[in-house]
């Protein structure tokens, strides 16, 4: 198996994490990373001030993060069309990662979910999946965001759960991306005849 | 097919696809031990921590006992128990993360509208309590089936209680 190394040397990393000590692990298992660049915040107001007063690579943000919500920072950093950081890759670090809470993280323009507790592997998995495989982006009335028609088959280079996982595809553009508002519609048309 | 006739579609490459994809990068078996050798050394530390966030949990969890109608008390003894759910296997408590998690989906069930339950809490406490002392402290929840069998029975206790109300 050939190993998809991720380089995270000078790249500026950012954590914002309402508790102290879950970003000081997240730091530690960066460092492990060999990451050399990593600020660590506590408030969705910072991540903006942060934002607006230096260059980011990439963000961690947990989906509680104080006041606004993870969710609601990340929502606010893809819609706003003067921001430089539309496109700054976001993982959303979740306590709860059920089904509806990653959906709404999707909505919302997250690159990728994360679920606490985390280990080194499943971050730095993320990390490369994120790294490695570039999405493309979709910017409608209702959404801007990376491409949601997406589905991980396996981490880059045969990592995964399962001996079987595949290297990630990606399915062909046909058109231009639903809204979640019109796959809703459908659903509801068509679950009422 | 989209009803929107300005739905862009583009392709994007960040400086941090660029730049993580750089030679000299950290295979993941290194970047593994890397990082498990940084989170040991938070582990000494790590002790004292858990003892302050017990700690705080137990003043939250009285003080939401003694009012349970004020939600942000609850909040604030949530806060605490989904730290400890959110800290615990990474540090190698697979146990606490289990309680923890636990005592969560019951200050949630409680925020809910469920009644609140001192016992079904207390028991949880004292489970955490437990969860933190040699030998149960490495053990996982699928090797203690009595304990969290019973815990995840209270769990679902409180919830008929909802019914109840």
């Amino acid at each position: 198996m050939t190993s998809a190394a991720i380089n995270l040397r000078d790249l500026v990393i950012l954590i914002a994490d309402p508790s102290p000590y879950l970003g000081l692990l997240t730091q530690s298992m960066l460092r492990g990373f060999g990451a050399t660049k990593v600020i660590d915040v506590r408030s969705s107001i910072v991540v903006m001030k942060t934002l607006t007063g230096q260059k980011v690579d990439i963000l961690l943000c947990d989906a509680r993060l104080p006041p606004h919500g993870g969710l609601n920072l990340t929502r606010a950093i893809r819609r706003n069309t003067s921001n430089e950081n539309r496109t700054l890759p976001i993982l959303v670090m979740c306590s709860d990662a059920d089904v509806s809470t990653v959906k709404q993280a999707r909505d919302a323009g997250a690159n990728m979910v994360i679920a606490k507790p985390m280990s080194p592997s499943s971050l730095y998995d993320r990390l490369t999946w994120i790294a490695f495989n570039p999405r493309k982006f979709v910017d409608t009335a209702t959404y801007f965001g990376p491409d949601r028609r997406f589905k991980i088959e396996g981490y880059p280079n045969g990592v995964g759960r399962r001996l079987g996982d595949k290297a990630v595809e990606i399915a062909e553009e046909i058109g231009p991306a639903l809204a979640q508002s019109e796959i809703d519609n459908l659903l509801n048309l068509a679950r009422g005849g | 097919m989209s009803k929107n006739p300005r739905a862009r579609i583009f392709d994007v490459e960040t400086d941090f696809q660029q730049k993580a994809r750089r030679p000299g990068g950290v295979t993941r078996e290194k970047a593994i031990r890397g990082a498990q050798a940084e989170i040991d050394q938070c582990k000494p530390e790590f002790i004292d921590w858990l003892d302050r966030e017990l700690q705080a949990l137990h003043v939250a969890i009285r003080q939401a006992e003694a009012n349970t109608a004020a939600l942000s008390l609850i909040d604030q003894a949530s806060y605490h128990a989904r730290q400890l759910r959110d800290v615990g296997s990474t540090m190698g408590y697979d146990l606490v993360t289990f309680v923890a998690d636990n005592l969560c989906d019951i200050l949630e069930a409680v925020r809910a509208g469920a009644r609140y339950d001192n016992d079904s809490v207390d028991c949880h406490l004292d489970a955490l309590a437990l969860a933190t002392q040699a030998p149960y402290k490495n053990l996982r929840a699928d090797q203690l089936p009595e304990l969290s069998q019973g815990l995840r029975r209270v769990f679902e206790h409180l919830k008929s209680l909802v019914a109840d109300v």
